[in-house]
C-alpha cells in the first residue's frame, strides 16, 4: 500500500532528521571548545595587548552598534561610556541593557572573542545576523537542515493518513520538538542566540530518541472524536505554544546557572560577568538571557491562550459545554495561570530574576506533566495519546 | 464618662473611625498589591490540582462512589473538605473571589488613570539627555529653531504625541500598550462574570424521548434537571419536541462495515404551549437552538414495544420500552419490563434486543446495529418487584430478590410472536420496535459573553505584548565656538541631542527604532539645510 510507504519513508526521514540534529549538536559543543580556547588564548594576550596600549578588552559600547546599524551611514568616533542604569530609574525605565547587544554578538564573531570581549572597534560581524564563528555556522546550518528533514517527516506521515500528523502521543511529540527547533532558529535570526543550539538539540533529541523507540505508533485513521477542523486550530496552538515554552525553560535553565555564576563571583570580588570560566563564560550575561527566556514566553502566552480558547470553542461544539474541568482542561488551566505569575512576578520588585526564573520551570513542569502524566496515569475526555 | 466633657469623647471616637478606616485601607492596599495578586495566582494554581487528580461529583459521580468504596477511611474526610467538588468548594471561591477583587483594585484605578492622561501632552525634557539609555547628538547648520520644527514635524508625521517647549521637544507614543494590559484584565473580570451568570440562571438537562413521543421542557419532563443556583422549575424555557422519526445509516460493507455513516433526528418543536410546530432535521454536532437553549443529539438505541396480559385477561402493559445499547458495534441493547400490577402476581422481564440477530457458537449476538433481523431474548419472573416501598427504582434494573424465574423456553422473539407464561400467568408479545435517541439541553446565558471576553483578553494580552511606550525627547542648542563639533565643522548653527526611553519594550526592537528614528531626523534636517558630510557624534559627553 502506498499509505504505509509513506508511513515507512516518513519513519526513516525521522531517523534522518534526529541523526542530524546529534550531528549538529556536536558542531556546537566544538564551537564552545573552540571559542574556549581562544578564551584563554585572549585573556593571555589580553595581557600582553594591554602593556602596549591596545584599547582590546573594553565592551563594545551598544551606542556604536546601533550607529552602525543605522540607516544613513551613521558612525563617529565611538567613546566609551557606560550609562548608569541609577539614571534611569527616575523615568521607571526597563533595565537597559547596553552590553546586551555586544553579548549577543560576541557569540557570533568569528576567531571567537568572549562574549562581552570584542575589539573595541565596531566589527561588522559583531552586527551581522549571522553567526561569525566557522563551527556555529556549520551546527545551524545543519541544524536548519534536521528541522526540514522532521518538517517532511511530518509532511509524509501526514499524507500517508490523509490527516494533520498530530492524533497520538507520538506524533504529538514529534511535533512539539519540531515546534521547539523552530523556536530555536527563529530566535537564533531574530536575536542572534546561537549559542542556544547545544542546550535546546539536548532535549529535542532525547525526547524524539523515547518518542521512536518507545512511544511509537503506526500510522493510522483518527479516532472519531478528533475528526474535526479544530484538531488543527486547538491543537497546532498548543504545539507552538509548548515549543516556544520548551525554548524558554531551556534557557531559564541557563540563565539560572549563569546568574548563580555571576553572583558568586561578585561575592568572590568582582572576577567580573563570567569569570569563573568554564561554558558559563561563552555564554552571554544572565540579564541577556533572561531576557531572551521572558521573550519566549512572551511569544508563547498568548499562543497558550489562544489554544485553551480554541479548545474551549471546540469543547462546547463537541461536548455542550465550553470548560468542565476535565483534567486537561485543569492542567491547561494551571499552566496558564503559573506563566501568568510568571509574568507578573517579572514586574514585581523583589521577585524579579531567580524567583521569577524558578516560577517559569514550575509553569514548563506544568506543561510537562500535562504532556506526560494526564496522558498516561489520568483518564479523562482528552484520552488520546494511543498508548496501550 | 459626664455630660461637660462631650469634646475628648468626640476626638476619641474620631479617632477610632480614622483607625478603622486606616486598617481597612491598608487591607486594601495590601489587598490590591502585586504581590498579594502573585500569592493568590500561585494559591489558585494549587487549588486545582486535587480536582484534576481526585474524582469530581460533577464530571464523574460513579468515580467518586468507587474512590469512597475503596478508601472508605480516607473519603469521608477528604470530602468534608470538599475535595470530590473542588470547584465549587467554598475555599477555591475564596481564592478566586479575592484574586478577582485584587484584580479590579488594581486595574480599575489604573484604567482611570489613563483616562486622564490620555488628554494630557507629555512631559517635559529632562535637561541631561545623554544620561538616558539611548542618546546620540548630531550637529546640522540649521538653526536651533528651524530643527526642533523639523524634528517636532517629523515626529507628528510617526504619529507621536508632540510637544514643544523653550529648546525642546517631547514625544511619546504606544498608549495602546497600556490600553491592551487593562483591556486583557478588564476582559478577565468579564469571563468571570459570565462564568457566573451560567452558573446562576444556566441549568442542563437530560431526555430520553421515544420516536412518536413528545415531551415537555419542564422538571417532569427532562429525565434529569441540573438548574442554576437561581433557577426553579418555572424558569425553564416553556418549549416541547416531538420526535417524528430517528434515521441512523452505516457502513454496510468492508473493514469499516457497521461504523455509524449518519445519524439524524427528524424532530418537530414549538416555542411554548400550543405554539405552531416547526420541523428541524437533529444531527451530530447541529444542535437545535430553540429560546436559547440548545438541544444536542448524544445518542440513540432501541426500545422494542410489549403488551403484556396477566391471568385475568387483562392488558396490564402495553408499551415501547427503552433498551440501553451495550455495545455500539452491533447494538445489543439491554432492558427491563416490570408489570407490578399483574394478577395473580406481579410480573417482570429481563432480556436483550438484538438488531441483528445471529447465533455465534450457539449464543445469540447482534452483527449490525441496523435492525435486519430484530430478535428479543427475555427471562421471564414472577413475584413482588419491590416498587411499592417508596424506593425510587431504576426502569432500567430489576429487582428479582423477592421473585422467581419462571419455566419459559428460551426462544428468541420476532416480532409478533409471544411468550405464554406456565400456570394461567398470562401472555407477553413482543410487537414491534421503536427508535429513541437521547438529548442533552443546555441553557447557558453566559456562554456568549464568556467568548467575548476571551477574545477581547486575548485581543488585549497581543497588544500589549506587541506596542511599546516609548517617549523621545530633542533638544536644540546654538553651537558654541569651542564644541568640539562646531570645531570641526564649517558652519555648524545648531547641535542637536535626541534621546529615547521605553518603559515596555518587551519584544524588543527599541535600539532599532531609535536608530531608524535617528536616520530619519539626520535626512530632514539635511533637507531642511544641506550639510557636507557633517559628523554624528554619538554618546559625547
Amino acid at each position: 500500500m502506498v499509505g504505509s510507504q509513506l508511513a515507512n519513508a516518513s519513519n526513516f526521514t525521522l531517523d534522518l532528521a534526529i541523526a542530524v540534529y546529534a550531528v549538529a549538536m556536536l558542531g556546537y559543543a566544538l564551537d564552545l571548545m573552540v571559542r574556549g580556547q581562544a578564551r584563554v588564548a585572549g585573556m593571555a594576550a589580553r595581557g600582553a595587548g594591554r602593556e602596549g596600549g591596545e584599547p582590546a578588552g573594553e565592551p563594545v559600547p551598544a551606542e556604536a552598534l546601533v550607529a552602525a546599524a543605522a540607516p544613513g551611514g551613521l558612525a563617529g568616533p565611538a567613546s566609551a561610556g557606560g550609562m548608569s542604569p541609577a539614571d534611569l530609574a527616575a523615568f521607571g525605565a526597563e533595565p537597559a541593557e547596553p552590553s546586551e547587544l555586544a553579548d549577543l554578538a560576541g557569540g557570533g564573531t568569528d576567531a571567537g572573542p568572549p562574549a562581552g570581549l570584542s575589539p573595541g572597534s565596531p566589527d561588522p560581524a559583531a552586527t551581522s545576523r549571522w553567526p561569525g564563528s566557522r563551527w556555529l555556522r556549520r551546527a545551524f546550518a545543519l541544524t536548519c537542515a534536521g528541522l526540514v528533514l522532521q518538517l517532511a517527516a511530518m509532511v509524509l506521515r501526514g499524507i500517508a493518513e490523509h490527516r494533520l500528523p498530530w492524533g497520538n502521543m507520538f506524533e504529538f511529540i514529534v511535533a512539539i520538538s519540531c515546534a521547539a527547533v523552530l523556536a530555536l532558529v527563529g530566535a537564533a535570526v531574530r536575536f542572534r542566540s546561537y549559542y542556544m543550539g547545544l542546550f535546546v538539540l539536548l532535549p529535542v533529541v532525547v525526547a524524539l530518541g523515547v518518542d521512536v523507540t518507545i512511544v511509537y505508533t503506526a500510522a493510522g485513521p483518527l479516532v472519531p472524536a478528533l475528526q474535526s477542523y479544530w484538531l488543527g486550530v486547538h491543537v497546532t496552538a498548543m504545539i507552538i505554544a509548548m515549543g516556544m515554552f520548551i525554548f524558554g525553560a531551556v534557557v531559564t535553565v541557563l540563565y539560572l546557572l549563569a546568574e548563580r555564576s555571576e553572583r558568586r563571583a561578585a561575592a568572590a570580588g568582582g572576577a567580573g560577568p563570567g569569570g569563573t570560566g568554564g561554558i558559563l563564560a561563552l555564554l552571554p550575561r544572565a540579564q541577556a538571557l533572561d531576557r531572551l527566556a521572558y521573550r519566549a514566553v512572551l511569544f508563547a502566552f498568548p499562543a497558550w491562550t489562544f489554544g485553551v480558547i480554541a479548545g474551549a470553542i471546540w469543547a462546547d461544539h463537541a461536548w455542550g459545554r465550553y470548560w468542565g474541568w476535565d483534567p486537561k482542561e485543569t492542567w491547561s488551566f494551571i499552566t496558564w495561570v503559573v506563566y501568568a505569575s510568571f509574568l507578573h512576578a517579572r514586574a514585581t520588585a523583589g521577585w524579579r530574576g531567580r524567583r521569577a526564573a524558578v516560577i517559569q520551570l514550575a509553569g514548563f513542569a506544568c506543561v510537562l506533566f500535562n504532556l506526560v502524566g494526564i496522558n498516561l496515569w489520568v483518564a479523562g475526555l482528552h484520552s488520546y495519546a494511543g498508548l496501550h | 464618662m459626664t455630660a461637660d466633657q462631650p469634646a475628648p469623647a468626640g476626638q476619641t471616637d474620631a479617632q477610632v473611625r480614622l483607625g478603622l478606616a486606616g486598617w481597612l485601607r491598608w487591607g486594601w492596599r495590601q489587598l490590591t498589591s502585586m504581590r498579594t495578586a502573585l500569592v493568590l495566582l500561585f494559591l489558585l494554581a494549587l487549588a486545582s490540582i486535587p480536582g484534576s487528580l481526585l474524582p469530581q461529583e460533577g464530571i464523574n459521580p460513579q468515580a467518586v462512589s468507587q474512590y469512597y468504596a475503596a478508601h472508605p477511611a480516607l473519603a469521608p474526610f477528604l470530602g468534608r473538605l470538599s475535595a470530590f467538588n473542588v470547584f465549587g468548594a467554598p475555599w477555591f471561591a475564596a481564592i478566586y473571589l479575592l484574586l478577582f477583587t485584587s484584580l479590579a483594585g488594581c486595574v480599575l484605578p489604573r484604567a482611570f488613570r489613563l483616562a486622564r492622561s490620555a488628554g494630557q501632552p507629555p512631559p517635559n525634557a529632562p535637561r541631561h539627555l545623554s544620561r538616558l539609555p539611548h542618546s546620540v547628538r548630531l550637529s546640522t547648520p540649521a538653526g536651533p529653531d528651524e530643527a526642533l520644527a523639523c524634528a517636532s514635524g517629523m515626529l507628528a508625521a510617526r504619529r507621536f504625541r508632540t510637544r514643544r517647549g523653550d529648546g525642546w521637544v517631547s514625544a511619546e507614543k504606544g498608549y495602546l500598550h497600556e490600553v491592551g494590559n487593562l483591556v486583557f484584565h478588564i476582559a478577565l473580570l468579564g469571563l468571570l462574570a459570565s462564568v457566573a451568570l451560567g452558573a446562576l440562571v444556566g441549568y442542563k438537562g437530560n431526555r430520553l424521548l421515544v420516536a412518536g413521543d413528545t415531551f415537555a421542557n419542564s422538571p417532569t419532563g427532562l429525565d434529569v434537571l441540573r438548574p442554576g443556583r437561581l433557577i426553579s422549575g418555572g424558569d425553564l424555557q416553556p418549549f416541547s419536541i416531538t420526535l417524528d422519526r430517528f434515521t441512523a445509516r452505516y457502513v454496510s460493507a468492508g473493514p469499516e462495515r457497521g461504523q455509524p455513516a449518519y445519524f439524524g433526528a427528524a424532530l418537530r418543536y414549538n416555542t411554548s404551549p400550543g405554539a405552531p410546530m416547526r420541523p428541524y432535521n437533529l444531527q451530530v454536532n447541529h444542535p437545535l437552538i430553540v429560546d436559547g437553549v440548545r438541544v444536542f443529539l448524544i445518542g440513540h438505541g432501541y426500545a422494542p414495544v410489549f403488551k403484556v396480559t396477566d391471568g385475568t385477561g387483562a392488558v396490564v402493559y402495553d408499551q415501547a420500552t427503552p433498551f440501553i445499547p451495550l455495545e455500539q458495534a452491533g447494538l445489543t441493547s439491554a432492558g427491563v419490563v416490570k408489570v407490578p400490577d399483574a394478577r395473580p402476581e406481579g410480573l417482570g422481564f429481563a432480556g436483550v434486543f438484538l438488531p441483528t440477530a445471529v447465533g455465534v457458537n450457539g449464543r445469540l449476538a447482534s452483527a449490525f446495529p441496523a435492525a435486519l433481523f430484530p430478535r428479543v431474548s427475555l427471562v421471564s419472573y414472577a413475584g413482588n418487584l419491590g416498587m411499592d416501598g417508596g424506593q425510587p427504582q431504576s426502569v432500567y434494573n430489576l429487582d428479582i430478590s423477592r421473585m422467581h424465574q419462571l419455566a419459559v423456553r428460551p426462544v428468541p422473539l420476532a416480532p409478533g410472536q409471544s411468550i405464554t407464561l406456565p400456570q394461567g400467568r398470562g401472555k407477553l408479545t413482543f410487537q414491534g420496535y421503536r427508535q429513541w435517541v437521547s438529548l442533552a439541553i443546555t441553557y447557558d446565558p453566559g456562554q456568549f459573553p464568556a467568548l467575548i471576553s476571551a477574545i477581547a483578553a486575548l485581543a488585549g494580552l497581543i497588544l500589549s505584548f506587541a506596542v511599546r511606550r516609548r517617549r523621545v525627547f530633542i533638544r536644540a542648542l546654538q553651537a558654541s565656538a569651542d564644541d568640539e563639533l562646531a570645531a570641526a565643522e564649517p558652519a555648524p548653527h545648531a547641535v542637536v541631542e535626541v534621546a529615547g526611553l521605553t518603559r515596555s519594550d518587551a519584544a524588543g526592537g527599541f535600539e532599532e527604532e531609535f536608530a531608524e528614528l535617528v536616520g530619519q531626523l539626520r535626512g530632514a534636517l539635511d533637507r531642511v539645510a544641506p550639510a557636507s558630510d557633517a559628523p554624528v557624534l554619538v554618546k559625547g559627553e
